[in-house]
């Protein structure tokens, strides 16, 4: 039953192919999920092959999610049932004896309920199977904050061996979005489907995601009756997988969700009897018009009376189209604090309150900014993300899968992307949760938009230049100057700025770099973001050239040596996602005493990856008493494939191995 | 009259804070070095009303002096339904001391909180982030809290942590008085005592104290700051009331908590009866009963009022095979009983200090074991855990002071020590290198007690999580992991066995033609503590043990050694280490030792400290020159 792991899926839905399972013809499995009704073969399920050592396993896992009529408000509402079963085969497994039910009320009246629940414990005791109820007091409600309540459960007597299920049903009144499905978990799952009926009323968009193909064995028209007398038709769609292996996370991934083989709802349109149909995001084009009326999106963009009252007091005159995007960015850097929330809605409904606040988040942020923009007749569009947290978006129709906004300036005919959360970005550069490879563009006024390549043109570009001399006693003194491009500057003038002051910025930079004093330092252009940030400081290194008979020997590379090798695991299955390319250049020239001479200096090389992905560059040379060493490492991609893993590997193993190799100098005696 | 003059007290001690400068230009210089913020201004003020019932008013301001500070600028303040929050209060002031905005009650969040190790508690949080985009900036709050049983009164300290200063911190502790209270300080803080009326008032105060920068392994800043520890005599709380006057009392209470609490079903008596009905000994009746614990329950915690003190009876326990550590401990000490074997219960604070012999109160414990006295073979259990060998409690129970619930109340008693010579590493490594400067390699170490500890937690792994994990963790590079096993010989021992096979990329690196080999592949030291000037507070290392290894290379054919280091002893009050190296026709073999002791140390001698470690870290890196034999 399983499928053949379809790794082109990701790219086909990254490249904005939407893809429909409605062919699938697999039998529906027949099957009886009753609370309480076990067979006795339940108790004897046994993982295997990869999974054999799992701490429990999912016998089944099924769903069913369909809507009724609110006795009390008349209004449709949906309810969604789940019944989960598991064998647990050791004792880390217990935990999943420890049940939670996220439920959300809004600030007005509409809320989500747990109408029922019920859970037990079954043992097989000489024989007999034991049945042990959940127990009253073993049922908890935290009110977690105003708007979201946990529902805890703890089953009783949980051994090794037991098998324990959990049946429950939630009514929600929040239809815009139904509770989707994930096919996958930490535990080995034998068989989990989920039956979603949707009354002829409504129209939903099926969004799928993930590493493996989910089954679609039923799709059909079925008659459904919601109020009495009124005959009408639901939609009932079957999803299923079976033996679906526990999830094994990678690390250089954007999340682990953009894995798991799932699926989710958004509302497209209703159509009640007698009304208009309505479409709510069946296309891009009714999505940006929703959006063009959201008093947290559109409407907050429209109210320009503070962008009037401060533009020109911004732009004092100025008439070039960067120096004005410059200008306005910087405004609104200095004049707004990030509160670290990232959202495609403005959380008031009009800028000149968020000013006023001085702080807010993502949405609140760059629609200001775009608000500016707009305001100064500057060409720009706010564009929605996906970021990295939240997974890529499928690409079709979706405005749910978005859960951010920024902009970008037409500029001489260049794209320029602004994010203003991070007062440190630099016009052109956008947070690193943004680079999820797309954005979506909206154009408000003639109602379009389209995809726009993410892909930073500012990569992260590190480059080392240490100019030392050695003498007798094996101390290095000299320079070092180190500049920091796109990403690491930006890392790094983050990291200056959180720390108290330069000398415990200083202190942690030596931290682990043993022998190391600095004498002087010093931090260029850490407010100029557009210039290049350098460091440069007056160091003296002890304990790092070594002495062994005559020979004296060293590491060229110091402190910025790569010790270990990036990709250590022996395979992979996902793509390598670094999010930005990235460059790291290193050169030391040394001068060394006249009683020394180089014995032998190593062989230089070159490392390629195919298609110019990536490259590894080293060179020594050596004239007179002093010499130099170059090393140079290229990654030109953010996004690796998994076929590309062992060619990385291999890559940086060379790395690993080339820039551990000693230069070596024979004592005169 | 008299309740006019604690209101009166109580005015006049705002009045100082109303009338306030927050200009942060006025802050003297010696606060502002090192200082990330600085507590401009901070009131704590209890009123004990009555054995049950007290009440506390909070008042802060602190200026945020740069970004690092942002961390200050937070109200974080806890409670329960018997210590609920009201009138909270908060304002933002620029750095001229000027009202930016008052925030409105719908700013403040109110969240649950819950330990991680629960599934369920009743403490929760109200929570602001206070925001300003300029620096230096003021926050300032306030806050009343009600308590409704009174089992301890808040603490207090002018030194919040590192890189703060304090310009004025105060406390003041208002009793009737013949309420009997007991307070600890620190060495140099003052305590002034005044009597108003029928009142008696406790002043603790703190002025113009600079900031202190941190310092590593420091075990706490109690010995430079002021502070203060009060606890109740008498107290009621949640239906119950005792004395917490000494351990004695302290331990009666808790006795008084769990009464009627021991009696098992019908059942599980002659469940345990069966259990142990072939067993000779006590030991071995011990071990059944502790074995058939950890096989049939596990840990769930839930923390409600008086439930956090009183242990869920064992009667359900039995019933649910499932409970926190007083319930399993409760439920052990049960079972037990029904075997004819005397235990009791221990409070201890896991990971935390000692308990402190001459100061009883509240707060020094936070969890609880068994035991089973004997003259001269005391057995402790540590009742929550699944996996740990009978009368292993652990590094974090090790070595403290405890408090034993006897009939007779408490009694202070010292859980048992793991020496450096207990928490051993012993391991032998084979590493038989091939031309190209490749290995294949095998160990097999054996990890005791808190190493054993340390390492258990690879048994339990999934094999291809467990294989992920250990070529990340490996100290050298591998190229393919052959085979790996963990295995626990005796599960009624701290003792585990680990062996592995690899095949390892490069271990020697070039230069020219020389091929240089450092000589301790596996257990290397990689960094030192960086020095500190002018150190404040004593440091500790944190843990005894003791490692040795012997690593014996096999050098490809054609291989001669042209360099070898000298034998290596450092020897300190800290520990002792030593390397040698010995060179046999093809073969090279290295043996390292190092033994640590986890004692604690006076600031002065920390520098002393770095600079063993900087020998151990420079010993560790020792090479070998090797070269082609012509």
């Amino acid at each position: 039953m399983q499928k053949t792991a379809l790794k082109v899926l990701i790219l086909l839905l990254c490249a904005g192919i939407s893809y429909s399972s409605f062919a699938q013809t697999a039998a529906p499995v027949k099957r009886e999920f009753k609370f309480g009704k076990l067979l006795p073969s339940e108790f004897d399920t046994k993982s295997t092959g990869i999974d054999s050592a799992a701490s429990a396993i999912k016998l089944f896992d099924v769903g069913d999610c369909y809507f009724e009529l609110s006795s009390s408000s008349g209004q449709f509402v949906y309810v969604f049932e789940r019944h989960v079963r598991y064998k647990i085969l050791n004792k880390n497994g217990y935990d999943l004896a420890n049940f939670n039910i996220n439920l959300y009320k809004s600030s007005s009246s509409a809320k989500e309920d747990l109408s029922y629940m019920d859970a037990a414990t079954y043992n097989m005791v000489d024989g007999k199977m034991v049945t042990s109820k959940l127990n009253k007091d073993a049922k908890f409600t935290e009110a977690f904050d105003k708007n979201h309540v946990i529902k805890k459960f703890t089953l009783p007597n949980v051994k090794e061996g037991s098998v324990i299920e959990f049946k429950y049903r939630i009514k929600s009144d929040f239809i815009f979005t139904l509770r989707g499905w994930k096919f996958q978990s930490d535990v080995p799952t034998l068989y989990t489907e989920y039956n979603v009926r949707i009354p002829e009323y409504f129209s939903y968009k099926h969004n799928f995601s993930g590493y493996y193909m989910v089954d679609h064995p039923v799709h059909q028209t079925i008659n459904a009756s919601y109020a009495a007398g009124v005959s009408s038709n639901s939609t009932l769609d079957k999803y299923s997988l079976s033996n679906v292996p526990a999830l094994k996370d990678e690390p250089y991934v954007t999340t682990m969700d953009d894995y798991i083989p799932k699926v989710e709802f958004e509302l497209n349109a209703t159509n009640f009897p007698g009304q208009m149909y309505k479409d709510y995001t069946g296309s891009w084009s009714k999505i940006i018009t929703e959006l063009g009326t959201d008093e947290n999106f559109g409407g907050y963009i429209d109210k320009n009376s503070y962008a009037k009252s401060v533009l020109p007091g911004i732009l004092k005159g100025e008439k070039d189209t960067v120096a004005m995007v410059k200008l306005i960015t910087n405004y609104v850097k200095s004049n707004l604090k990030w509160n670290k929330d990232y959202s495609k809605y403005s959380t008031v409904t009009n800028p000149k309150l968020i000013f006023e606040k001085k702080t807010g988040n993502s949405a609140d942020i760059n629609l200001a900014l775009f608000n500016l923009l707009k305001e100064a007749k500057i060409e720009a569009y706010p564009v929605l993300v996906s970021t990295r947290e939240n997974g890529a978006h499928p690409g079709y129709p979706i405005i749910t899968a978005f859960d951010n906004v920024i902009a970008v300036a037409q500029i001489n005919n260049k794209l320029c992307f602004l994010d203003a959360t991070d007062t440190d970005l630099p016009v052109g550069m956008i947070d690193y949760e943004n680079l999820n490879h797309k954005g979506f563009y909206i154009d408000l006024e003639k109602k379009g938009g389209n995809w726009l390549s993410t892909e930073p043109e500012a990569s992260s570009e590190k480059t080392f230049a240490y100019s030392f001399t050695l003498d007798k006693e094996n101390k290095l003194s000299g320079k070092i100057n180190q500049y920091s491009k796109g990403y690491s500057a930006l890392s790094l003038r983050n990291r200056y700025r959180k720390t108290n002051n330069q000398e415990e910025f200083v202190k942690n930079f030596k931290k682990d770099k043993t022998g190391l004093e600095i004498t002087k330092y010093e931090i260029l252009n850490l407010d100029n973001l557009d210039e290049l940030l350098t460091e440069s400081m007056d160091v003296v290194i002890e304990d790092n050239v070594e002495e062994a008979g005559n020979l004296v020997y060293f590491s060229p590379l110091l402190f910025e040596r790569t010790k270990e090798n990036l990709f250590k695991h022996e395979e992979r299955k996902f793509p390598v996602d670094f999010a930005y390319p990235f460059k790291e250049n290193y050169r030391i020239t040394l001068n060394f005493p006249e009683e020394y001479e180089v014995e032998k200096l190593p062989k230089g090389g070159i490392y390629k990856l195919a298609d110019n992905k990536g490259t590894f560059t080293i060179t020594y040379i050596a004239e007179g008493k002093s010499l130099m060493v170059k090393s140079v490492i290229n990654m030109n991609k953010s996004l690796y494939s998994s076929e590309d893993y062992f060619d990385l590997k291999e890559l940086f193993k060379a790395i690993v191995e080339k820039q551990a190799e000693q230069i070596v100098f024979k004592k005169k005696v | 009259m008299k309740k006019i003059i604690s209101t009166l007290l109580g005015i006049a001690c705002f009045n100082a804070v109303l009338a306030q400068d927050y200009d942060a230009a006025k802050i003297p210089e010696e606060l502002k070095k090192d200082a990330i913020a600085v507590i401009r201004n901070e009131e704590q003020f209890f009123d004990i009303k009555s054995l049950s019932s007290g009440q506390y008013d909070y008042k802060v301001a602190i200026t945020i002096l740069t970004k690092a500070g942002d961390q200050w600028a937070e109200m974080d303040e806890v409670y329960d339904k018997f210590s609920e929050i009201s009138n909270v209060r908060a304002t933002l002031y620029d750095g001229n001391g000027k009202k930016v905005k008052d925030y409105k009650s719908s700013d403040i969040k109110d969240q649950s909180l819950l330990s991680d190790f629960s599934i369920f508690e009743d403490n929760r949080i109200k929570k602001l982030k206070f925001v300003s985009l300029t620096y230096p900036y003021t926050i300032e709050y306030s806050y009343t809290q009600n308590f409704k049983g009174l089992l301890y009164f808040p603490s207090w300290r002018d030194l919040k942590g590192f890189n703060v200063s304090v310009e004025r911190s105060a406390y003041t502790l208002q009793k009737n008085k013949g309420y009997a209270l007991r307070y600890l300080t620190g060495s140099n803080t003052k305590t002034d005592s005044a009597t108003v009326g029928d009142k008696v008032l406790y002043k603790w105060k703190s002025v113009n104290v600079p900031a202190i920068t941190s310092e590593p392994l420091s075990t706490g800043i109690d010995n430079i700051c002021q502070w203060v520890k009060a606890s109740p005599d008498q107290f009621e709380y949640d239906g119950s009331s005792g004395n917490f006057n000494n351990w004695k009392s302290f331990g009666a209470w808790i006795y008084g908590l769990n009464t009627g609490g021991n009696k098992l079903p019908e059942a599980t008596r002659g469940m345990v009866q069966n259990l142990i009905k072939d067993a000779k000994t006590q030991q071995e009746k011990v071990r059944i009963l502790y074995n058939h614990l950890q096989q049939n329950t596990r840990y769930v915690s839930v923390q409600l009022g008086i439930g956090g003190f009183r242990p869920i009876v064992a009667e359900k326990v039995a019933q649910v095979n499932y409970g926190d550590c007083k319930a399993l401990s409760n439920y052990m000490k049960a079972m037990l009983n029904e075997a004819g074997i005397a235990s009791n219960l221990i409070m201890i604070g896991n990971d935390m200090p000692s308990l402190n012999k001459n100061y009883s109160s509240m707060g020094q414990a936070n969890h609880m074991i068994l035991c089973i006295p004997s003259a001269k073979d005391t057995t402790f259990l540590e009742c929550t855990s699944q996996y740990n060998p009978m009368g292993f409690i652990g590094y974090s129970n090790a070595d403290r002071n405890v408090l034993m619930i006897t009939d007779d109340g408490g009694k202070i008693v010292h859980t048992p020590i793991y020496t450096e010579k207990d928490n051993y590493q012993i391991r032998k490594t084979k590493i038989n290198l091939q031309e190209d400067g490749s290995a294949m390699l095998e160990l097999k170490s054996t990890y005791g007690n808190a190493q054993f500890e340390d390492n258990f937690s690879y048994t339990l792994m999934e094999p291809v999580e467990l294989r992920k994990r250990l070529i990340e963790n490996s100290p050298v590079p591998v190229a393919e992991l052959v085979s790996f096993r963990y295995l626990q010989p005796d599960k009624n021992l701290p003792v585990l066995n680990e062996e592995m096979s690899m095949k390892t990329n490069s271990l020697i690196t070039r230069g020219g033609d020389k091929m240089f080999l450092v000589l301790n592949q596996i257990n290397r030291k990689e960094s030192i503590p960086l020095k500190v000037e002018n150190r404040k507070t004593p440091f500790a290392v944190p843990f005894s043990y003791n490692d040795e290894d012997e690593i014996t290379y096999t050098l490809p054919a054609g291989y001669k050694v042209e360099f070898m280091p000298k034998d290596i002893v450092i020897t300190s009050e800290f520990g002792t280490y030593t390397a040698k190296f010995l060179t046999k026709d093809n073969t090279i073999v290295y043996t390292r030792t190092q033994t640590m002791s986890d004692k604690k140390y006076p600031a002065e001698k920390y520098n002393e400290y770095v600079d063993f470690n900087k020998k151990i870290y420079q010993a560790d890196k020792q090479k070998a020159v090797l070269a082609k034999a012509l």
